[in-house]
């Protein structure tokens, strides 16, 4: 799976970090960072959380 | 369904009273169980203009009332229905205490956007965990300030301290200020209490605060331009948004909400924690048994049992629809932090302190729209710290008498508590 950020939305409040903080991070200059390419399967339900819970509605699962 | 809107100014009022002095001068016990009625059976409801005789503003005619967990969480995620940018206090504030105080918590998409993303990587879980010895370094030296006198004002000698150190120590504020700042911030909210105010008239009271504030942020912002630091302030004046620097009045009034909104709540959670941690001896006890694997559960029930910001307000930007009820533009909408904390669909025996509360989905820090609170992490570390510190060195620490509380309908203030404990040096004596 792949995590897709809209860059337009993302306001950086960080939710999605304090959910999967392996996953998501937001960087020094303030704009939020993926760590991961290819996420395994078995993270789906943090992913959805993730998304979920994102105040902007800025990210989105593919695959 | 809905039914038809009457006018705003013919609707007729809800017969609870949300909106007197009296209401907010009393307890957070009393203030739930109309609250408590409320959620049961008028969820949203139209009530008269908040009464404090100052920022009487002759056009408001009342406000709606969200008094549910679920209809607030829904309140803040739809930002483009419900704004922040036209104050987000009970009260018709002018124009110049928003615009000088309220930096980016009143402001609306796209603007927020951008300044929140300036403000991000300084208060994220992994920035914060780089400064946590320096957070835990802060709770000691106050503990030390407290530790051999056996006895202690609880607000002034712990609660203000922590957060004042702390939020000062990020945002590049030197000692000599430190006192200052933490005075003034209480001006946010405590313009109408007489303890504060001792003889100033409120208005005057409010801009003398700005003006303080102002002064110190101006020659902060002139000194980060010459002399960089590693600090939030150099943060701000290197910044650009839209390709174009903040102003210093811009800056100005970020500083401004970070040192009232980085002194004010923490403050708050770290005293009514103390006051719940004496009132539930059993609690205390299961907490203790295992304090640091505990901690960090015990701290989110702590911080729902404070909710240190009692209420937060938006104003409808058109005309829209909430839990059925048609809601007009420019209409206020004041959601009640305190009363969604206590809400039974979602806490079980929400009036009792139970720290192993698991999943605790108090909201607050929010709710989980766009204003989250960007210190959430760093409130969370403070806490820790603070109650490591003392739970650990001061044991018996507990409150005497019932607090003072403060009148206000934002923060939610203990204005003094006294605490009683064995003195350290006494007690490292008698166990040799």
């Amino acid at each position: 799976m792949k995590i897709i950020v809209d860059r337009t939305k993302c306001s950086s409040i960080g939710l999605c970090e304090a959910t999967a903080p392996d996953i998501f991070e937001i960087g020094a200059d303030g704009a939020l960072q993926i760590l991961l390419d290819d996420i395994p399967e078995t993270r789906r339900v943090d992913l959805e959380q993730a998304c979920e819970n994102c105040p902007t509605q800025a990210l989105s699962i593919e695959g | 369904m809905t039914t038809a809107a009457p006018l705003r100014a013919e609707r007729p009022y809800d017969p609870a009273d949300i909106s007197s002095t009296e209401f907010w001068a009393g307890t957070a016990e009393d203030r739930e169980k109309v609250f408590a009625e409320l959620r049961a059976n008028r969820p949203i409801s139209w009530h008269r203009p908040v009464h404090n005789g100052m920022f009487e503003d002759p056009n408001d005619q009342g406000f709606w009332a969200v008094v549910r967990h679920a209809d607030l969480v829904e309140v803040t995620r739809r930002p483009g229905d419900f704004l922040s940018g036209k104050g987000i206090t009970f009260e018709s504030l002018p124009l110049e205490v928003l615009d000088a105080a309220q930096g980016f918590i009143a402001m609306d998409p796209p603007r927020h956007t951008k300044i929140r993303r300036l403000m991000a990587a300084a208060f994220t879980p992994k920035q914060l965990a780089r400064i946590d010895d320096h957070i835990v370094a802060n709770a000691r030296r106050i503990v030390d300030g407290i530790a051999d006198k056996g006895r202690a004002d609880f607000v002034t000698e712990v609660a203000a301290l922590v957060p004042m150190h702390n939020i000062c120590d990020m945002v590049g504020i030197p000692e000599e200020h430190r006192r200052t700042i933490a005075y003034e911030s209480q001006f946010a909210d405590g313009w109408r209490d007489p303890r504060l105010l001792q003889g100033a008239e409120p208005m005057a009271r409010v801009f003398q605060t700005v003006t303080t504030i102002h002064a110190i942020a101006h020659e902060l912002i002139d000194a980060r331009r010459s002399k960089p630091e590693n600090d939030l302030m150099t943060a701000l004046v290197q910044a650009e948004v839209d390709g174009e620097r903040l102003t210093d009045d811009d800056i100005a009034s970020i500083f401004a909400l970070l040192i009232i909104a980085g002194n004010d709540t923490t403050r708050q959670s770290t005293s009514h924690g103390m006051k719940a941690l004496t009132d539930f001896p059993d609690q205390r006890a299961w907490l203790m048994e295992d304090l640091d694997g505990r901690l960090p559960v015990a701290i989110e029930e702590i911080i729902r049992w404070a909710t240190p910001i009692m209420t937060f307000r938006r104003t409808a930007a058109h005309d829209t629809e909430l839990g059925g009820h048609q809601i007009t533009e420019g209409d206020k909408v004041i959601m009640f932090y305190s009363s969604a904390n206590m809400d039974t669909e979602v806490f079980d025996h929400p009036e009792q302190l139970n720290l192993s509360r698991s999943p605790n989905k108090h909201v607050a820090f929010g709710g989980g729209g766009i204003h989250h609170c960007l210190g959430a992490q760093l409130a969370r570390r403070q806490l820790n710290a603070t109650f490591r510190e003392l739970l650990t060195r001061l044991p018996d620490i507990h409150t005497v008498g019932e607090p003072e509380l403060g009148n206000g309908n934002f923060f939610h203030t203990v204005m003094s508590m006294n605490v009683e404990f064995t003195p350290e040096a006494k007690a490292s004596a008698e166990k040799r």
